[in-house]
């Protein structure tokens, strides 16, 4: 019995021993995984924080508009742009982003930006215009003329993450400290104090939650919040309570105060634009009021603040009166913490809430020139990071230009509709603006409703060129000055030309007509077609595809004989490359979207640099640009002094293809280039030649952007004789029709024209005006 | 004078790394600086000749700098000589923004991408310049000068003889 007992005794003394070490192992392994729990905590809320915090799209700018003395502006541009930029029309500016307009006078403070190549500060400006440029440009404290100011570009779109969240990230020191102290004041008053959780505060709210037997107080902390929002989902389970807590604490143990607070002030969620959720007070800003954080009134910062509690519930674009009580406990709250003075506070909310219409606002602006803009970026950068780096993208984009560009393509094709009875919203189009030096893309259209983000034309519509490609057939001859020159005689009788498989090709001229011997810039100045084909047939289609690929086009061409009359398909952006090498005596620019990127943090990431490129003797361009300043003059392009002035030095060239399928006209001033092209989309006719429909919607454009400059000067190695067009020869006195032409020097004709009756060289200046070469 | 100073991080750089060959030239200061000490900057020469330039026109006056430009050239001279060039170049592409045909311009910007060891567009650009500046045989020998700095840049010896050629003949006028 005893040995029993003793056993039992054993037994049970071992059961113990084995439930204690159960016990001190299930503890060590809860310890343990609580411990592994911790870190793993710790280095999640640490990782999340130190790291990217938020995926943010990229923010696309336009130009910044540089202002100074002597700028072609009028003061209905300065107040698009203003208007564009949300600077706010008062009587007298006190602070950025303030304007006060007086007729042709504007009292500007400009906001500081931070642009590519460095931050500009905020100015106080007086601009006074006249007509159509700035005449003056003074600082408005000391009256003492400015040379140059730059204001903050227009934004012009953003490039999305799929996630469908925003953020105009603000830092802590550009927040204004009434926002700062409101926030802490209503939110959480112990914020520099606790150490991430408020154990009183929690309590109170238990007790709360208690009575009322559910969930209706919070109890949180700013940090808490933030780690919520941060962190985790949305469910009020007991874990998650412990889990915020947690956190909390660690991110206090972590990190500063402000450092927190500003994560918090980009976090928060203040409100929902349509699919996108708004985050932060910095994008609620111009959410709510359109204009950045800094330039807010107290009662619009009270607003905000306001917000924080529900977004939803106290939306005043839904629930004014809501926004407008809760606005007012806020400014309550500012007067209690003597942020403002009493009289402030009742003046405050006397206001109305100040808040903005809401529009649907079409994500990007400018559907068009950002996939342009998208395109280049996408040569450089992957997809996730275009979205979500927050890279800053400051475009070649002229809003002014783009502006007017939509609006003529609109009006004209409607016009045109009407006019030759073509059914209503059949006719596309697609333009190309850019300046010409430079390459840069001004303004673009992909379709004739700019807003519409659909199929652009303007990049991927490969459309039939026609006559719009002929400068390359003349340019390729007069690189030949021995054998070419403008007043080589060309013949435009009928052609047949055998292919040596025995098909035959007879172009005809549009005008159905053959006209004889013509000198080579009349050929060029009319468009016709026959003598224009034989020119191409004497140089073959090898050097003149050679000459299409160094003016720019980068495409593979098919040597076809109706290549020379533009039987070959292009876009309206390769057509505009070829062109601004013409325009710019023969200096290829690459066609510019970007100007640069930076990072999220204004660290620049890439420069798209001026580039140029040597690739036409400025002689020849010359000389090429010549006969296009004829063909407006007295070719194909007349009718464009119908509506420009006579000053305006235009040179230009039309097309139209087979069954007027496609109107096409290219033309440069000064400054500007444009090419534009209408067409419809299932390649029918339009009843349009180049003339009567894209040239018509590019004399509409420059009518509005004007330009004084003049084209290509004439080029070294360059001379000018007079020549009696009827024979191609020098011309003195006597000749009665004689023109003044430029030459390659010294390939000038040396033989004297029949009607020079010898010896006196031509003293009057020739008359340009002429109706020349009929 | 402008830009002087860019052209000294140019050959300490080149010494670093080795390259004495285009630098020797300039240490014994036979070769000019970009635009010559004391010199007036070159007026830009951008007017359209008396004829052809447009129908009917007069000769049209030679404008002034603009002081905007005036004032951008003055910055990318400072960022120049301070070694930023690339806040350089963007001061004068600002400036040739609105004065695009303004040749002095271009030629400031082949001398910043000259100092970059961006031989290829230095030459490109240079030649930019001298197109937009017929007749004006002092900045197109300034221009020589820098294509000829930049084909050597490039270890192209023969190429850089034929500019300098042009350069005296250019200067014989």
């Amino acid at each position: 019995m005893a040995r029993r007992k003793q056993r039992r005794r054993r037994k049970s003394r071992r059961k113990a021993v084995r439930h204690r070490s159960l016990w001190t192992r299930s503890i060590v392994i809860a310890a343990l995984l609580l411990a592994g729990y911790l870190v793993y905590l710790d280095f999640h809320v640490r990782q999340q924080f130190d790291g990217k915090r938020w995926s943010l799209p990229a923010r696309v700018y336009a130009r910044p508009l540089e202002l100074y003395a002597g700028l072609v502006l009028t003061s209905g541009q300065l107040a698009a742009e203003l208007s564009a930029l949300n600077y706010q029309p008062v009587a007298a500016p006190r602070q950025a982003g303030q304007v006060a307009r007086n007729r042709d006078t504007f009292h500007i403070i400009t906001r500081p930006f931070v642009h590519a190549d460095g931050r500009e500060a905020s100015s106080n400006i007086r601009v006074s215009i006249a007509g159509d440029r700035i005449v003056q440009l003074d600082d408005a404290n000391s009256g003492r003329p400015l040379s140059l100011v730059r204001l903050d570009p227009v934004m012009v779109g953003s490039f999305y993450p799929s996630l469908n969240e925003d953020r105009v990230l603000v830092r802590l020191e550009d927040v204004p400290p009434l926002l700062t102290r409101a926030l802490i004041d209503v939110e959480d008053r112990h914020f520099y104090t606790h150490h991430g959780i408020a154990p009183l505060s929690i309590a109170r709210a238990l007790l709360a939650n208690i009575r009322a037997g559910s969930v209706v107080q919070g109890g949180s902390t700013l940090t808490q919040q933030l780690v919520k929002n941060f962190y985790l989902s949305n469910e009020r389970t007991l874990t998650r309570k412990l889990n915020e807590a947690i956190m909390a604490l660690m991110l206090e143990w972590h990190y500063g105060k402000d450092e927190i607070l500003e994560a918090y002030m980009n976090e928060v969620y203040l409100g929902q634009d349509g699919q996108r959720a708004v985050h932060g007070f910095g994008l609620a800003s111009h959410f709510y009021f359109e204009r950045p954080l800094p330039e807010l009134t107290a009662e619009q910062i009270a607003l905000l603040v306001g917000l924080v509690k529900g977004p939803s519930y106290y939306n005043p674009r839904r629930h004014a009166e809501r926004a407008r009580s809760r606005r007012n406990l806020v400014l309550d709250v500012m007067g209690d913490g003597n942020l403002l003075t009493a009289a402030q506070v009742s003046q405050a909310k006397s206001r109305k809430l100040g808040v903005v219409p809401y529009r649907k606002k079409a994500l990007n602006t400018f559907p068009a020139f950002l996939e342009l803009v998208r395109r280049q970026l996408e040569r450089d950068y992957r997809e996730e990071d275009i979205t979500s780096e927050g890279l800053r993208i400051f475009t070649t984009l002229d809003p002014q230009v783009q502006w007017q560009l939509e609006q003529v393509i609109d009006r004209r094709l409607s016009g045109l509709e009407k006019a030759h009875g073509i059914q209503a919203d059949s006719l596309q189009s697609a333009a190309v603006v850019i300046s010409i030096q430079g390459g840069e893309v001004l303004a673009l259209a992909g379709d004739r409703h700019a807003r519409f983000a659909g199929f652009n034309r303007a990049l991927n519509a490969r459309r039939q060129v026609g006559s719009v490609i002929k400068p390359a057939v003349y340019l390729t001859a007069l690189e030949q000055p021995d054998k070419y020159t403008l007043a080589t005689l060309l013949d435009d009788d009928p052609l047949t030309w055998t292919a040596p498989n025995g098909t035959t090709w007879s172009p005809n001229n549009y005008d159905r007509q053959f006209h004889g011997k013509v000198p080579l810039v009349s050929a060029l100045a009319h468009s016709y077609n026959v003598a224009t084909a034989r020119l191409g047939l004497a140089l073959g289609l090898k050097p003149i595809i050679a000459t299409l690929q160094r003016l720019g086009i980068d495409h593979d061409f098919k040597p076809y004989p109706s290549l020379v009359l533009g039987a070959t398909e292009l876009t309206p952006l390769q057509v505009t490359q070829m062109y601004q090498t013409l325009a710019s005596g023969g200096f290829r620019a690459p066609l510019r979207a970007i100007r640069a990127v930076l990072a999220a943090d204004g660290e620049p990431l890439q420069s798209y640099p001026l580039r140029v490129k040597a690739a036409i003797k400025p002689a020849a361009v010359y000389l090429v640009t010549a006969a296009l300043r004829q063909v407006v003059r007295n070719g194909t392009g007349r009718a464009l002094y119908q509506v420009l002035p006579e000053n305006m030095d235009i040179a230009g060239k039309t097309g139209t293809t087979d069954n007027l399928r496609d109107s096409w006209f290219a033309g440069y001033t000064g400054e500007r280039l444009a090419v534009v092209w209408v067409g419809r989309d299932d390649n029918r006719s339009t009843g349009l030649t180049g003339s009567s429909g894209a040239m018509l919607v590019w004399r509409d454009l420059f009518a509005r952007l004007g330009d004084s400059g003049r084209l290509q000067a004439p080029a070294e190695g360059t001379e000018f004789l007079a020549i009696d067009p009827a024979t191609g020869l020098q011309a003195d006195s006597g000749c009665r029709d004689a023109v003044e032409l430029p030459f390659i020097q010294g390939s000038g004709p040396v033989e004297m024209a029949p009607c020079a009756r010898g010896g006196s060289p031509l003293q009057r200046p020739v008359d340009w005006f002429k109706e020349l070469f009929k | 004078m402008i830009f002087r100073g860019v052209l000294i991080p140019v050959c300490s750089g080149m010494l670093v790394a080795g390259l004495l060959g285009g630098c020797t030239g300039m240490a014994g200061g036979q070769r000019p600086p970009v635009v010559e000490q004391g010199t007036q900057m070159p007026r830009p020469v951008n007017q359209p000749g008396v004829r052809g330039a447009g129908p009917g026109e007069s000769p049209a006056s030679v404008t002034a700098q603009p002081p905007a430009v005036l004032a951008l050239l003055s910055r990318a001279e400072d960022q120049a000589n301070a070694g930023d060039l690339a806040a350089a170049s963007t001061s004068l592409e600002r400036a040739i923004r609105i004065d695009s045909r303004n040749p002095v311009l271009w030629h400031h910007l082949a001398s910043v991408r000259l100092a970059e060891g961006e031989y290829v567009q230095a030459e490109q650009l240079a030649a930019k310049s001298n197109s937009l500046a017929p007749g004006n045989h002092a900045l197109q020998a300034r221009n020589w000068q820098l294509i000829a700095e930049a084909r050597r840049g490039r270890g192209d010896r023969s190429g850089a003889g034929v500019a300098e050629q042009r350069i005296r003949t250019l200067t014989r006028h």
